[in-house]
């Protein structure tokens, strides 16, 4: 069974259709057969019948023929005699019976032998005649017709008698007839039944997967990848496409999981860029909120320092100049990337304009290797960390008070150290800032409103990593180290 | 879950299977089973031509085979002829015309069949039809009729001596019945009516065994010491040449001036014509039948008091002896010249006995 499951399908159908064809084939072949045999024995129903008619004849002639020679002795009625008792010997041969229980038969033997004794008879008149013995052929021609009338007698007799009883056989025979047609009704019936329950249910076993195969397609097209696939149970053209669609389904999935790891990788991208241009601005308002009116400040301090050219106060000129450019930087400033140099030259000036407000108490000092300033870097970083060193560090240190910036290149980073003598900070604190817990206290008034969470956060998100900038201190009035390390290109 | 579908699938595919296997035989069976049926009903239809074959056929010949006497003689004879691988058929049953004994034996010798028995008379015909037939080979029993001038092999009958007796006590009986009515009645001698016994017998054959049974009858009443004043005798031939004078010549009995009182009858046909000749004319009671032969009728009769007695004749005996003569001739070349075959009265003293045997054998 399973072996034939596992043809293709072509297959399959032929050989259902063959073997229902099949069926009804045999079915029709014995209901021929048995039409064939029942109409032969209807045939042979009143063969006896006429057997025994034509033997009737066949006497009548040879009786006919002997009184037609012995009225006229023609030749012609001698070779008509001749003929006629030949026949009717030939037909009495095959009219032996036996002594049996039955009387056909036995009436059969009795016409027979009665037949052998008339034409002895006959033959006996006829040669008489020949002889013109005229006494012999008399008695002899009364005996003859004598038994000419009981043998036609005993064959009326035989026939009706056999007429009855084969009207009985044929009537019985036409019944069996009757209940052989509906039994052949009922057999093809039934034969039909049988074989359209094999078809169904061998069409079903072919389709059911097919159903089944549709269902699962019609979830997957709904989006469910994790229906259950169905089984290909069966080696057929269905089981191979089955097999064929559960390898589609999986690789499909496998796909799909790919593709939105891939997507959850740009998402996390798009969302990098996206905070870090947000840190931006809030630096930005931050540093604007802290501004009035800008342009107001820029074109005052320029007609300051065009004042003190004027009256020839260089020095104040060039403070006036340097603060100027100071927060302009600040203002027109919107990129958030800039060079290296920019911020260094930033620091310049800040150190500067502090020390013409403290008088020159802040040792700035700089070693800075000049192939590294056109690193690419986000604005507005190193002048708060200045600002945050020259607060909180050295302000109270009075003309003590150093700040060194260095430049350098170390393996692959390029190193940006700020570094000051002065108070220091401790681990708690520092631990403190690089989390971003560090609370400033809301009073402080001399700087321009970044803070290190600022600064830390969005030095992480340009270069991708959280160790980007590291602070040292060695402990209390040890100064401290701010080291920042970005990635060379 | 997958495996669960799988086993599931599994069961289905079963299923299935088993359906298609349990229809696929279910098919094969009808078409075996209906193959069975119709041969079967074929084997049925050709099993009516199965048969016995006998070594010899006889044949047995009467003047009337519907007769209820020809007919329980021959299931005597056909009974004991199967024993012996012989058939015996009742000659003229199969014929649609009716043919006199002579052409049945006519018949019967062009078949060549094997042996004859036939009920024969007296007449010359008769006697040429033995003789042609013995000539031809045939061995031919003579029944109940004998042809003495024949030389036919044998001849089976019944007493007649002893029916003649029986006969004759049966009517001794009847006179001392009357003799006590007369006493009783008459005053002297004169007044007593001399009793009108009337014998019927046929008119065509001279058959000693008529002759016999009168003969016998007249003997048996004169040793009975009746005196001839009381009885006398006539006998009425019948007429039986033409198949319905027998009955005429009956009732021309009863239309005559002087009723006899006690009818002989000595054969069946004779005695069912009496009898109802007797109902018909209302004159049950004053004449009184002695009947022959023990059919069913008669023996209802004697129930009824119509028939007086009858006789019963051993039919059964009489056909087993013309078989046993006709298979001694084959075996030993010759056989007895007389078989006598018993009888028996029948009178309302015994006739429950009868009336019960009848009924057995009808049922």
């Amino acid at each position: 069974m399973s072996r034939f499951l596992n043809l293709p399908l072509r297959r399959k159908i032929i050989i259902i259709y063959m073997v229902a064809n099949m069926m009804i084939f045999i079915v029709n072949t014995l209901l021929i057969m048995g039409i064939n045999s029942m109409s032969v024995e209807m045939e042979l129903v009143y063969q006896d019948n006429r057997s025994l008619n034509k033997l009737f004849e066949a006497l009548t002639d040879v009786q006919d023929n002997m009184t037609e020679y012995l009225s006229s002795k023609t030749t012609d009625s001698l070779e008509d005699y001749y003929r006629s008792a030949q026949t009717l010997q030939n037909l009495a041969e095959e009219m032996k019976g036996q002594i049996s229980d039955l009387s056909f038969s036995r009436m059969r033997r009795n016409i027979h032998n009665m037949t052998g004794g008339y034409l002895e008879e006959v033959s006996q008149t006829v040669e008489a005649k020949r002889g013109r013995n005229v006494e012999k052929y008399r008695s002899h021609y009364e005996n003859a017709t004598e038994l000419y009338k009981f043998i036609s007698s005993y064959i009326t007799s035989l026939n009706n008698a056999q007429f009855v009883s084969n009207t009985e056989n044929y009537t019985m025979l036409s019944n069996n007839y009757r209940v052989f047609g509906a039994l052949c009704f009922l057999v093809m019936a039934l034969v039909m039944i049988g074989n359209v329950i094999i078809i169904i249910s061998i069409i079903s076993t072919i389709i059911s997967p097919m159903n089944e195969l549709a269902e699962s397609a019609n979830k997957v097209a709904e989006g469910n990848f994790d229906t259950t696939l169905p089984m290909a149970l069966y080696n057929d053209e269905i089981g191979i496409v089955i097999s064929a669609f559960n390898k589609m389904v999986i690789s499909i999935k496998e796909y799909i999981e790919r593709l939105r790891e891939s997507m959850d990788k740009e998402r996390e991208l798009q969302e990098k860029e996206l905070m870090m241009e947000a840190h931006l601005k809030d630096a930005q308002l931050k540093y604007l909120q802290a501004q009035i009116n800008p342009h107001f400040l820029f074109n005052t301090l320029n007609a300051g320092a065009q004042l003190s050219m004027m009256e020839g106060a260089e020095r104040t000129y060039e403070y006036v100049q340097t603060v100027a450019d100071f927060f302009r930087y600040n203002v027109q400033n919107q990129k958030s990337e800039v060079t290296l140099k920019e911020e260094v030259t930033l620091v310049d000036n800040y150190i500067q304009i502090l020390n013409v407000r403290f008088s020159g108490d802040i040792h700035y000092s700089k070693q800075v290797d000049q192939r590294l300033l056109t690193t690419p870097m986000p604005s507005m970083i190193l002048q708060p960390i200045v600002e945050n060193a020259v607060n909180h560090g050295i302000r109270e240190m009075g003309d003590q008070g150093k700040i060194k910036l260095k430049v350098f290149r170390e393996d692959k980073d390029v190193c940006i150290s700020i570094e000051d003598n002065g108070k220091g900070i401790s681990a708690e604190d520092i631990d403190k800032i690089l989390n971003g817990n560090w609370r400033h206290k809301e009073d402080q008034y001399d700087n321009n409103g970044i803070g290190m969470d600022n600064v830390i956060s969005r030095l992480r998100l340009f270069a991708g990593k959280t160790d980007v900038l590291d602070i040292r201190s060695e402990g209390r009035d040890k100064g401290c180290e701010v080291i920042i390390r970005l990635p060379l290109e | 879950m997958d495996t669960e579908k799988y086993v599931e699938n599994n069961n289905k595919i079963r299923r299935s299977s088993l359906l298609l296997r349990i229809t696929f035989f279910f098919i094969v069976i009808i078409i075996i089973l209906s193959i069975v049926i119709f041969n079967f009903f074929m084997k049925d239809f050709r099993k009516s031509s199965e048969f016995k074959v006998y070594d010899k056929y006889f044949v047995m010949i009467t003047n009337n085979y519907k007769l209820d006497l020809w007919q329980s003689i021959y299931r005597g004879a056909f009974g004991a002829a199967k024993e012996e691988n012989i058939y015996v058929d009742l000659l003229g049953k199969d014929f649609y015309e009716n043919y006199s004994c002579e052409d049945l034996m006519k018949i019967a010798i062009a078949s060549k069949v094997d042996g004859i028995i036939v009920s024969a008379n007296e007449s010359e015909e008769m006697t040429e039809l033995i003789q042609d037939a013995t000539a031809k080979g045939i061995p031919v029993v003579t029944l109940y009729g004998d042809n003495t001038k024949s030389d036919r092999l044998s001849f089976v009958g019944v007493g007649s001596y002893n029916i003649g007796r029986e006969y004759g006590r049966q009517i001794f009986d009847i006179i001392k019945g009357k003799r006590r009515e007369d006493f009783i009645e008459s005053e002297t001698m004169e007044e007593r009516e001399t009793m009108q016994i009337s014998v019927l017998v046929n008119k065509d054959s001279s058959d000693s065994g008529q002759n016999i049974i009168i003969s016998a009858l007249q003997e048996t009443l004169s040793q009975e010491n009746a005196t001839n004043s009381e009885f006398n005798i006539t006998i009425v031939p019948i007429d039986n040449k033409n198949a319905f004078s027998v009955e005429e010549s009956i009732r021309d009995i009863f239309i005559s001036e002087r009723v006899p009182d006690v009818i002989v009858c000595l054969n069946e046909q004779n005695t069912i014509c009496a009898y109802q000749a007797v109902v018909d004319f209302n004159k049950v009671g004053e004449v009184d039948i002695l009947g022959y032969y023990d059919s069913e009728s008669i023996v209802n009769a004697i129930d009824r008091k119509v028939v007086y007695a009858t006789i019963s004749i051993d039919t059964e005996q009489m056909g087993k002896y013309c078989i046993d003569a006709l298979s001694d001739y084959y075996t030993y070349g010759n056989t007895n010249q007389y078989y006598t075959a018993d009888i028996k009265l029948i009178n309302k003293s015994n006739v429950a006995k009868y009336l019960e045997k009848g009924e057995k054998e009808h049922e």
